[in-house]
C-alpha cells in the first residue's frame, strides 16, 4: 500500500538473486530459527548496537499466483491491508458492517453496469449517486489510517510493504520496546483483515498504474519487455494488473485471495535487532500460534515454451531512446542461475565491468548501460540488458555493440582474474546489504520464501566458487541465442 | 539520557492506568491495553580528532560485519563557481572520480578498487563536496590510501573529463524524460530567480568547463584545514590512526576561498505555471522558499508539516487527496531545512488530468485551514510523539551516526542540538503550529507547477486567482 509500495522492484530480483555471505558460518550461527505447529516459520537475529528492530513479514504469494480474471488482485489486496480489521480503524464494527455490506453490493452493480457503459449512463449515475452517500455515511465508522496512526504515535518507521511476482512483504520498524505492538497488529491483521474503502483504493491503484508505469519511459519499457518476453507464464502479467483489470476486480475476489493464501503455512517472519529470540518466539506463538494453519499455495503449472524466434516490440514515448534486451533463462537454484549472477558482474557491473568499459567509455556509443536478472525468481526468468545511446548514436548501433560482447562471453573464456572479482563483488555487496536491520531481515524472508531456506545464502559462496571460465561460457552459449531473445524499444513516435 | 526517560514517562503515562486493569499476563487484545518496558537509549559516542594540520575526524568503531566506510567532507561547494559553469559540480565530481591521480591513471584507478570490490563516489553540492568509499576491513589500508590520493593529488585526465562532459550533456538531452524531473526544475528555477540555486545545466555552460577550472577549484577549496573525515566500521583505532597520519600528516594547509553567498530574494507573487506534455497524468508541485537551519521555528514547522504533508499516512493532504478520495498514489509535503540560505517547501502529488482542478483546489483549502484553524490536540499529539519516539531511528546506524555528528560540526549546530531535539519538539503548542502556518505557508506568493496534458485542466486554472503561464520546455537538439 503506502506511498512507496511497488511491485516488482526490477532492482529487488536482483537483491534477491545475487547474493552470498563472506561471514556465512556466523551467519547461520546466529539466525535463530522456529518453526511453530500451525506452520508458520519465525527467523530472529540478536543485534543491540541500537534498541530498535526490523519485522518483515513475508507470505508466499504475488502476482504470479493470480489467473487471467484476477490480474493486479495481489497487489490491490496489499493495498487493501492498510485499511484495519475488525478492532483497529473502526469506532463500531457491529454497526459498521451492515454499511459495508450496502456498499460492496451497490458497488458490484455499477461495476457490472459500466461494463456497458452507454446502455446504461442513467443508471450508472443513479448508482455514483447512491455510492457517494452510502461512502459517506460509512465514515463515521471509519477511524482513517489507523495501523499508520498507532505505529508512528509508537515511533516506528517504514511502515509499508510491497508486491512482487512471488511475494508479497509487511514491514515495519519499531522501538524494540514496542515488539508486541507489532505481533498484536500483525496476528490481528492477519486473521481479522477488513477490505474497508474498497471502491477509493482502486482509484488510487490506478493513479498509481499512472504515476509508475504509464508516465515513466524507463518503466514503460520494461513492463513492455516484460509482457512480450513470456508468451503464457503469468509472469508476463504486470504486477499492477491493466487500467481495465484494475477497475473490475471486485471485492469478492480480494477477500477470496487473501482468505485463500494469507496463513501461516505460506508466512515467514524475521526480526532482526534488539530482541531476545526465547521471548520473541514466546511473543509470536502467543499472539499467531493459534491462527490455522491453511493451505500452501500451489505451484504455478504453467511453462514457459520455447521461444523459437527472436521478438522484436517498439513502443512509443515522448522521451530519449532507450531499449531492452532479455533472454531466457533458469532460476535458483539452477547452476546456470549462479553463472548468471557471475556473467551479470563481468558484463555490467561497475566502471571495469565489458560493456561499460566498451560501450561507454572506449567506443562512447552507450551513456548508461545495466544488467539485471527479472521479472521474478520462483520461476524461470530472465538476463536483461538495459541501454541508452549517446547521442547521436543510436539504439541499433549499441544493441550490435552489445551483441559483439555476448559473442566473446560464448567463444573465449572469461579470465581468472575477472572470474576472481566478480566472485568478490558478489560476496562484499551481500555484506554489504546484511548491515541495515531492515536488509537483513528482507534478505532472510526472502530466501526463505523463494529458495525454500534462507541457508540458500550460506553455501552461495560455495556454489560460485565452484564455477570455472568452461561453465560461463557454456551457459553464455546456451542462452544469448537470437532463438532466445526479446528486444524492446522505446523511441518517440512519428505524430 | 535523562530527557528521554522524562520523555517516555510522559508518554507511558496515559497507558500506564488502563494496563493495572488489563490482564498482564495473557493476550492483550487492543493496542491501548498493551504497555511497554522503558526504552534503553543512550546517545552512541563518535570519537573526534583533529590533526595537526586541521583534518577533522569523527570514528565509531562497530565489528558487526567485516567493513568499513569513510566519508570524506569538504566545507566548500559550488556556490561561488560562475553561472556561466552551471553543471560544474557534476563534472568535477565525476572527473575528481575517474580521473586518476598523481600514483594512480585512470586505468589502474579502477583496477584496483575492482579487485578490492570496493565502492567509491564522489559529489559536489552548493555547500560542500564529498566522497564516500566502502571497503572490507581487511582492505582499508589501500582504499585510504586511494581515497587520500583523489582528495590530494588528482589528475583530473583530459580523457576523463570529456566523457564527464558527455555524461552530463546526454543528461540535459534526457533531462524531460520523466514529467518529474521538468517539474523540479522549473520549481528551482522559480524559487530561486537569477541565483545558481536556481540554475540548470546547459549545453553551453557544460561545454565552457576546462581542465584549468577544475584543477583551480581543487587546489582553492581542497585542503587539510577544510576537510573533515567520518570513518565507522570494523577498525582498530590506532592503527587507522597511525595509517592517517602517515597519510594526511604532511599534507600542508593553507587558506582556501571564501565561498561567497549570493542573498536570496523571494518571490512576492505566485503564479502557475503550466508545461503542456501529453500524459495520462499531470505532475503538481506546489513550493515557496523555507527555513535555515538558524531559524527556532524550525521545530514548530517540522510538527505543523507532519499535520500537513510530511507525516504520510496520518498527515491531511494524504487522507484527504488519497484515503478519502482515490484521486492520488504519493502526496506529501516537505520543509527542506538551508544550511546557509533558505531551503525550500514543497507539496507534491499527481493525478489524472481531469482531476488536476480538484486536487490543486483540496490542496490550497488544506494549506487554508492550517493558517486559519488551530489543529486538533490528537493531531498535535500525533505529530509529535511519531517524531519524538522515532527519533531513535537516528542512531541505528553506525555510519550514519559518524556523519550526522560531523555535518552539524560543519555547519555549527548547537553542541546539544541532538540531546535537546525531542525537547523542542515536546515544547511546541497548538498556537506555535498556528503561527508558523500563517508565516510559512503563504498561498499568495506559492508557486505552482503542472505538468500534463493542458487541455483537460487549464479551463479550471482561472479559479485560483493567480497568473497562468505556459511555459515552453525547449526540445533537444
Amino acid at each position: 500500500m503506502k506511498r512507496f509500495s511497488r511491485y516488482v522492484p526490477l532492482v529487488l530480483l536482483l537483491v534477491l538473486i545475487a547474493p552470498l555471505s563472506l561471514r556465512a558460518a556466523t551467519l547461520e550461527e546466529r539466525v535463530i530459527e522456529h518453526r511453530f505447529d500451525n506452520g508458520l516459520l519465525l527467523l530472529v537475529v540478536e543485534r543491540h548496537n541500537a534498541p530498535v528492530v526490523s519485522a518483515y513479514i513475508t507470505v508466499g504469494v504475488g502476482s504470479v499466483h493470480e489467473t487471467n480474471e484476477t490480474r493486479g488482485v495481489a497487489h490491490l489486496l496489499e493495498h487493501m491491508r492498510f485499511k484495519g480489521t475488525k478492532m483497529i480503524g473502526t469506532t463500531d464494527y457491529a454497526a459498521e458492517e451492515p454499511l459495508l455490506q450496502e456498499v460492496w453490493a451497490l458497488g458490484s452493480e455499477l461495476d457490472r453496469l459500466r461494463l456497458a457503459p452507454e446502455k446504461n449512463r442513467e443508471q450508472i449515475g443513479l448508482l455514483e449517486q447512491q455510492l457517494a452517500e452510502l461512502q459517506s455515511r460509512h465514515k463515521q465508522y471509519v477511524v482513517k489510517d489507523a495501523f499508520a496512526q498507532i505505529y508512528s504515535e509508537n515511533g516506528g518507521v517504514g511502515f509499508n510493504a510491497f508486491t512482487s511476482k512471488d511475494l508479497t512483504t509487511y514491514l515495519i520498524s519499531l522501538p524494540s520496546n514496542k515488539l508486541e505492538l507489532w505481533a498484536l497488529i500483525e496476528s490481528d491483521r492477519m486473521r481479522n483483515s477488513v477490505l474497508r474503502e474498497f471502491y477509493t483504493e482502486r482509484d488510487v491503484v490506478r493513479e498509481e498504474r499512472r504515476r509508475s508505469y504509464d508516465t515513466d519511459p524507463g518503466r514503460r519499457l520494461y513492463e513492455t519487455l516484460i509482457t512480450n518476453a513470456f508468451t503464457m507464464h503469468p509472469y508476463r502479467n504486470p504486477i499492477i494488473g491493466w487500467h481495465s483489470d484494475i477497475a473490475n476486480l471486485t471485492l469478492e475476489e480480494t477477500q477470496a485471495f487473501m482468505d485463500k493464501y494469507y496463513a501461516p503455512v505460506n508466512t515467514v517472519i524475521a526480526l532482526v535487532g534488539d530482541v531476545q529470540a526465547e521471548a520473541a518466539i514466546d511473543l509470536v506463538e502467543r499472539y499467531f500460534g493459534h491462527l490455522p494453519t491453511g493451505i500452501p499455495v500451489p505451484q504455478v503449472a504453467a511453462v514457459e515454451p520455447a521461444q523459437g524466434g527472436e521478438k522484436r516490440v517498439v513502443v512509443n514515448f515522448d522521451a530519449e531512446p532507450r531499449f531492452s534486451i532479455a533472454f531466457h533463462k533458469p532460476t535458483m537454484p539452477h547452476k546456470d542461475d549462479y553463472a548468471f549472477d557471475l556473467i551479470d558482474q563481468i558484463l555490467g557491473h561497475g566502471r571495469t565491468s565489458r560493456l561499460y568499459k566498451t560501450l561507454v567509455e572506449e567506443q562512447q556509443l552507450a551513456a548508461s548501460v545495466s544488467v539485471y536478472g527479472a521479472p521474478g525468481s520462483r520461476y524461470p526468468n530472465l538476463f536483461v540488458i538495459d541501454a541508452s545511446p549517446r547521442h547521436p548514436h543510436t539504439s541499433v548501433e549499441v544493441e550490435a555493440a552489445i551483441y559483439n560482447e555476448l559473442d566473446r562471453l560464448k567463444t573465449e573464456p572469461v579470465t581468472e582474474a575477472e572470474l576472481t572479482r566478480a566472485r568478490n563483488r558478489l560476496l562484499t555487496d551481500q555484506l554489504r546489504r546484511l548491515k541495515k536491520n531492515s536488509g537483513l531481515a528482507r534478505t532472510l524472508t526472502s530466501f526463505q520464501s523463494l529458495a525454500g531456506d534462507w541457508r540458500y545464502l550460506a553455501t552461495y559462496g560455495d556454489e560460485i566458487g565452484k564455477l570455472t571460465a568452461a561453465d560461463l561460457m557454456e551457459a553464455a552459449a546456451t542462452y544469448f541465442t537470437e532463438q532466445n531473445r526479446t528486444v524492446v524499444f522505446l523511441e518517440k513516435g512519428d505524430s | 539520557m535523562c530527557s528521554y526517560c522524562r520523555t517516555l514517562f510522559l508518554l507511558a503515562g496515559g497507558c500506564l492506568v488502563l494496563l493495572l486493569s488489563a490482564c498482564a499476563s495473557s493476550l492483550s487484545e487492543t493496542p491501548a491495553q498493551l504497555t511497554y518496558p522503558p526504552l534503553d537509549f543512550t546517545f552512541p559516542e563518535v570519537e573526534t580528532r583533529t590533526l595537526e594540520n586541521g583534518v577533522q575526524l569523527y570514528l565509531k568503531q562497530d565489528d558487526e560485519l567485516p567493513l568499513v566506510q569513510v566519508t570524506a567532507l569538504l566545507g566548500s561547494g559550488t556556490i561561488g563557481v560562475s553561472r556561466d559553469l552551471t553543471g560544474f559540480g557534476g563534472v568535477f565530481s565525476e572527473t575528481l572520480r575517474t580521473g586518476g591521480t598523481a600514483a594512480y591513471s585512470p586505468d589502474r584507478l579502477e583496477e584496483r578498487l575492482d579487485a578490492l570490490a570496493a565502492n567509491l563516489s564522489a559529489g559536489a553540492g552548493a555547500l560542500t563536496c564529498q566522497l564516500n568509499l566502502s571497503v572490507r576491513a581487511e582492505d582499508l589500508q589501500e582504499g585510504l590510501a586511494i581515497l587520500v590520493e583523489l582528495l590530494r593529488r588528482p589528475s583530473f585526465d583530459p580523457d576523463s573529463l570529456e566523457l564527464a562532459r558527455l555524461k552530463s550533456l546526454e543528461n540535459v538531452r534526457r533531462q524531460n524524460d520523466l514529467p518529474r524531473s521538468v517539474a523540479q526544475r522549473l520549481l528551482r528555477a522559480s524559487l530561486y530567480p537569477d541565483h545558481p540555486l536556481g540554475d540548470s545545466p546547459t549545453q553551453e555552460s557544460l561545454s565552457r568547463i576546462t581542465q584549468d577550472q577544475l584543477v583551480d577549484f581543487h587546489q582553492q577549496h581542497f585542503a587539510p584545514n577544510n576537510l573533515m573525515l567520518a570513518i565507522s566500521g570494523d577498525f582498530e583505532n590506532d592503527a587507522l590512526l597511525d595509517m592517517l597520519q602517515e597519510l594526511l600528516g604532511e599534507w600542508t594547509p593553507h587558506e582556501t576561498a571564501v565561498q561567497p553567498l549570493p542573498p536570496v530574494q523571494a518571490s512576492t507573487a505566485g503564479a502557475i505555471q503550466v508545461v503542456d506534455k501529453e500524459l495520462s497524468q499531470t505532475t503538481i508541485l506546489l513550493g515557496d522558499l523555507g527555513l535555515t537551519k538558524d531559524n527556532p521555528d524550525m521545530y514548530a514547522v517540522r510538527v505543523m508539516n507532519y499535520i500537513l504533508g510530511g507525516g504520510g499516512f496520518n498527515s491531511r493532504l494524504m487522507q484527504e487527496i488519497r484515503s478519502n478520495r482515490g484521486l492520488a498514489y504519493s502526496v506529501y509535503s516537505y520543509f527542506q531545512i538551508g544550511r546557509k540560505l533558505p531551503g525550500t517547501f514543497v507539496a507534491s502529488t499527481e493525478t489524472q488530468n481531469a482531476s488536476v482542478g480538484e486536487v490543486l483546489a483540496l490542496m490550497r483549502q488544506i494549506i487554508q485551514d492550517l493558517r486559519e484553524q488551530p489543529v486538533s490536540e490528537a493531531e498535535l499529539r500525533l505529530a509529535k510523539d511519531s517524531l519524538i519516539n522515532s527519533f531513535v531511528f537516528g542512531f541505528d546506524d553506525s555510519h550514519a551516526v559518524t556523519t550526522q555528528k560531523m555535518r552539524l560540526d560543519l555547519f555549527d549546530y548547537p553542541a546539544d542540538y541532538l540531546q535537546r531535539y525531542r525537547d523542542h519538539i515536546a515544547a511546541v503548542t497548538v498556537a506555535d503550529v498556528l503561527r508558523v502556518a500563517q508565516k510559512y505557508l503563504q498561498p499568495k506568493r506559492q508557486q505552482i507547477i503542472l505538468v500534463g496534458t493542458a487541455e483537460e485542466f487549464s479551463a479550471e486554472l482561472v479559479d485560483f486567482g493567480l497568473p497562468v503561464r505556459q511555459v515552453t520546455v525547449e526540445p533537444t537538439p
